[in-house]
């Protein structure tokens, strides 16, 4: 019986070839999105569950609370963990490891070559215990004696390969951070997985810290480390409530009484790749809302093709009237034929599946590309895959075969004998057109969604940002005391070229990815403010090249010390004074008189940190020793010669360290890398929706141009125009696709009204974003419609009118 | 064999009430060739799908061998339709996607005969109607002769007690149209009971009684 079932339904495959045509490619694109999304959200959510024990893990978070709300960071202060060991011997297992960015390793290559450097490296200072706790191979060594003596050093494969040339040399060779320390390579790590937001490389051995020569003070309760991490393994008989209960009166007994509004959370370590106000070490968060958003997004695409499916068969239901009709005379009752029906549904989405994994082979390479991932389609170890596939395509089948399948079954043998079935009675035309309006309401949502998301990120690249940053190069100078003291010779030798409009020396850019921040005491105060400024230390040039404008009062004299401040206009409103020019003269103390002066300037705001936050308060001021990068404007057109003289220069004055340069403006787009890759992953799907709808509109009108072909035979004859003919095809279709826009408006404009909440700042979107949507997707309707529409009105009417 | 009493179908337009078959009481015997007469539009082709159960009535009884049609459910009709009945249309209705001898072999799998006897079976028909060349062939490369000889063998095809043909000559030459005529006699010599509804006085004289409808009555 299935074999005759097959052989029919292959030959009736074969018969509509194009039918069969539209469907698979409509359903193999539909699938392909689907599975590619499927692995991106497998992806996503098995970081870090390798480990046996993640369920276990916790991570110690810290939570500010200040007068603007609460604030979170991933890392905490040095002695948390010690103190925590000491305070809760309950808990068995405490780890913590600190990542420093950006170092300098240089590589000995034992006399035969120069030594090797490599720069903008992150080091990883851990204790043994977070080898037990997490699960990374070793290819050699151990965690209990490869990480227990201060400077010893483990490295991954990976890197160690790129140092040494393979592994096994490694062993024993040493190292060097920042040209100071001196680490002997202990043991050697196998590559860490893709999915772990530990993308560990160089590993030091924690006991190093305490002995850096920048000397990190290990029992400072106040300064909080992004980096510097620690996790636990809750025991069963504390459960994490509990302990989150306690953690208040941890903190409360340890910090200074200054800080106590500020406690600790636990984090589990399943929610760390998700949570994105507490970070992680990959720079990576990715949320839930954002893969329920692409779950929805595949389910649209698969729902869209199945559409598509069950339109063309029941608008082709009329074709196939007299085979249901001879067969049920002969014998066949109405589930035998309605399993017909489905089987030739199934081998037309076993079809698209087959192809939808030949088309996810093609695009993995290019989705890996822009998500900068490596994921891998391996069937033979992932069996959720195969799983999931199996699902989506008994999903599919019976989605799109069973309506068609049991309107099919259903006709009266003896209509469909005579040929009476219209395309009304099959399947109602009403729920084609529901279906339609459906689709490319989806199709809309998607399309206006993209519209803003693209806006946005427009709007993030072209802001003004309160500064110049055209044509700003940033080049990393040398942390130690003696490169610090090179600065203004290499001042005077970069001041020879003409192609160099401005130079400054400074902690960091105007808008950058790391920031220093503190609280302060204000105007003789006894008690710290509330506000916690983010510290832009710059030399006075700062202000001309970043073209930064005075509102109040004057630069700060130059100098190499603190000793006067210029404020921004968000500082003075935070600090309630009105009038800018009365800030003037009161005075900033920083760390109890550590670094103290008076306000003498006020600036215009600038933006000091992404869009997504709001205005930052910023103190500035002169302080040479804490400088780390040089902000050098080029004159427009000069920058390729000025670029290699800066290069030349900077090798000749800090030859021990490598050169490293980056344009400002790239700096800041990569700030929205993640919404960039976003809104180039959204667009693509709003094409494919629209691909897809298309795809099925171009079927239905094929097919109804076929079933009309009389009644424009004698239309024509009658004296319709080309023109009358081609609206009359397709004004159904005008009309379905204005109604799925009045419906799609509404909602897309709920979901992107909530999606730019989270952007401090943000695009008004206005009409214009809705009339592209509709106008776009009604002209490409119409492109699909029009051919089939034109080439109808086109044919000779007495040649249809003689098929008849 | 069957036996229809008081029969009627009718259908409404408007307030009125339009008769199909009124009034209709026939029984046929076992072993019998009857042909079914009468202009268009007077029932014939309505009065043969009701007895081949393909369509249902709105008042009267219908008893096929001892069992009440008018109170069998689809199922149970359905069960009873196939085993007993065979069907032969003017248009042939042959599966224009399936060959010769898949057409032939459609009833059979319907009633879940297994592969080896369906093969015996349609090797057989084959055999019996000389088209044993022509198994591979679609529909469309036959005439419509050899069409209709194979929409007769697939009407056989399950061994009916009932063949039904609804003007099964009606597309025909007259030469053709001779040989299923020929054809339908030898059945009827093998015992097999036939109902068929022809214009054709000529045909007519192949059975064994004339039935004529006018207007839906079976005209005495």
């Amino acid at each position: 019986m299935l074999k005759n079932y097959f052989k029919t339904s292959i030959r009736n495959i074969k018969v509509n070839k194009s039918y069969a045509l539209i469907n698979v490619s409509g359903l193999a694109v539909g699938i392909a999105a689907c599975l590619l999304l499927f692995l991106v959200i497998q992806f996503e959510t098995s970081f870090d569950d390798f480990h046996p024990q993640h369920k276990k893990i916790y991570r110690i978070g810290s939570m500010f609370n200040s007068q603007e709300g609460t604030s979170y960071s991933g890392g905490v202060s040095f002695p948390v963990a010690p103190a925590l060991r000491v305070d809760f011997p309950q808990i068995k297992q405490v780890a913590s490891i600190y990542k420093h960015e950006g170092d300098q390793i240089t590589v000995e290559s034992y006399g035969k070559n120069l030594p090797k450097k490599f720069n903008k490296t992150d080091v990883y200072f851990t204790e043994p215990e977070f080898f037990s706790m997490f699960k990374f191979s070793w290819l050699t060594g151990d965690a209990k004696t490869s990480l227990s003596e201060p400077n010893n050093a483990v490295l991954t494969r990976e890197i160690a390969e790129k140092y040494f040339g393979d592994w096994e040399s490694a062993m024993g060779k040493t190292i060097t951070r920042n040209n100071k320390e001196l680490y002997k390579i202990n043991g050697v790590l196998d590559n860490p997985p893709q999915n772990t937001d530990f993308p560990l490389g160089v590993v030091v051995s924690y006991s190093t810290l305490s002995n850096t020569i920048a000397k990190i003070n290990m029992e400072d309760w106040v300064s909080t480390y992004s980096g510097a991490c620690s996790f636990v393994i809750l025991p069963d008989d504390l459960p994490v409530q509990k302990f989150n209960n306690e953690l208040p009166v941890f903190a409360k007994r340890h910090k200074p009484a200054e800080y106590a509004k500020d406690t600790y959370i636990a984090q589990s370590l399943d929610d760390i790749h998700y949570d994105d106000r507490f970070g992680n070490f990959r720079r990576h968060t990715f949320s839930h809302s954002l893969i329920r958003a692409l779950m929805l997004i595949g389910i649209f695409l698969i729902f869209i093709a199945c559409v598509n499916f069950i339109n063309l068969a029941t608008a082709q239901a009329v074709n196939r009237s007299k085979e249901v009709g001879v067969r049920k005379v002969l014998g066949s009752n109405r589930s035998q034929l309605a399993f017909q029906f489905i089987t030739e549904t199934a081998l037309i989405t076993f079809a698209a599946v087959i192809a939808a994994i030949g088309i996810a082979i093609a695009v993995l390479p290019l989705l890996n590309q822009l998500l900068e991932v490596k994921m891998t389609m391996n069937f033979y170890n992932n069996s959720i895959l195969l799983l999931f596939l199996s699902v989506v395509g008994v999903l599919v089948t019976l989605l799109s075969g069973l309506y068609p399948a049991v309107i099919l079954s259903g006709f009266n043998p003896i209509t469909a004998l005579k040929s009476k079935i219209s395309t009304k009675k099959a399947g109602g035309i009403s729920l084609r057109r529901a279906l339609v309006v459906l689709q490319f309401g989806i199709a809309q949502i998607l399309i206006i969604g993209t519209l803003i998301v693209l806006n946005q990120m427009n709007f993030f690249r072209n802001a003004s940002l309160g500064f110049d940053k055209a044509a700003i190069i940033n080049v990393d100078i040398p942390g130690d005391s003696i490169s610090k003291s090179k600065i203004e010779y290499l001042r005077f030798k970069l001041q020879q070229n003409p192609g160099i409009k401005n130079i400054s020396f400074s902690f960091a850019s105007p808008s950058s990815n790391g920031s220093w921040q503190s609280d302060f005491k204000f105007d003789h105060s006894t008690k710290s403010t509330d506000i916690s400024a983010n510290l832009k230390w710059a030399d006075v040039d700062y202000f001309k090249t970043y073209g930064l404008e005075f509102v109040a009062g004057r630069q700060y004299f130059p100098g190499d010390t603190v000793r006067e401040f210029v404020v921004n206009e968000t500082m003075v409103k935070k600090l309630g004074i009105i009038n800018p020019a009365d800030a003037i003269g009161k005075e900033l103390n920083f760390w109890d008189g550590e670094k103290v002066g008076p306000i003498v300037g006020i600036v215009k705001d600038f933006n000091s940190y992404s869009l997504r936050e709001p205005m930052a308060p910023v103190v500035m001021s002169t302080w040479k020793n804490v400088y780390q990068t040089i902000n050098i404007k080029i004159k427009p057109g000069a920058e390729k010669n000025t670029l290699a003289f800066v290069e030349k220069n900077w090798n000749e004055v800090f030859p021990d360290y490598v050169y490293q340069y980056k344009f400002l403006d790239e700096t800041i787009a990569d700030f929205y890398k993640q919404e960039d890759q976003l809104s180039k992953l959204f667009t693509i799907f709003a094409i494919l929706a629209i691909f897809i709808s298309c795809l099925g509109l171009y079927g239905l009108v094929s097919f109804m141009v076929a079933q009309r072909t009389k009644e424009v035979g004698i239309r024509k004859v009658l004296g319709a125009t080309v023109g009358n003919i081609v609206y009359l095809l397709s004004k159904e279709f005008s009309l379905l696709i204005i109604i799925a826009f009045v419906l799609a408006a509404p909602i897309a404009n709920f979901i992107m009204k909530k999606w730019l909440q989270d952007y401090s700042y943000r695009i008004e979107f206005g009409v214009t974003v809705f009339l592209i949507a509709i106008f776009g997707s009604l002209t490409i309707a119409w492109t699909t419609v029009g051919y089939r529409a034109i080439k109808a009105a086109l044919a000779n009417p007495v040649k249809s009118l003689r098929t008849e | 064999m069957l036996e229809l009493k008081g029969i009627f179908k009718w259908y409404h337009s408007g307030n009125n009430r339009t008769f199909l078959l009124k009034n209709i009481d026939l029984s046929v015997k076992v072993g019998e060739f009857i042909s079914v007469m009468g202009p268009s539009g007077s029932g014939k082709s309505t009065l043969l799908n009701v007895i081949g159960m393909l369509d249902t009535f709105d008042q009267g009884e219908y008893h096929f061998l001892n069992e009440s049609v008018h109170k069998l459910k689809e199922k149970q009709r359905s069960i009873l339709y196939k085993q007993y009945i065979g069907f032969v249309f003017q248009a042939y209705h042959l599966l224009d996607e399936l060959t010769v001898y898949e057409n032939i072999e459609t009833p059979l799998i319907y009633q879940d005969i297994k592969s080896s006897e369906r093969q015996a079976m349609v090797a057989d028909m084959l055999d019996r109607f000389r088209i044993v060349g022509k198994k591979d062939l679609f529909p469309a490369q036959l005439s419509g002769g050899q069409q209709q000889l194979v929409g007769v063998a697939r009407a056989l095809i399950a061994n009916p007690k009932l063949l039904l043909a609804d003007e099964p000559t009606g597309n025909l030459n007259s030469k053709q149209g001779e040989e299923i005529m020929e054809l339908f006699k030898e059945l009827n010599n093998d015992g097999v009971t036939i109902i068929q509804v022809t214009h054709s006085e000529k045909n007519a004289a192949y059975g064994s009684r004339i039935i004529n409808l006018l207007d839906g009555s079976i005209e005495h």
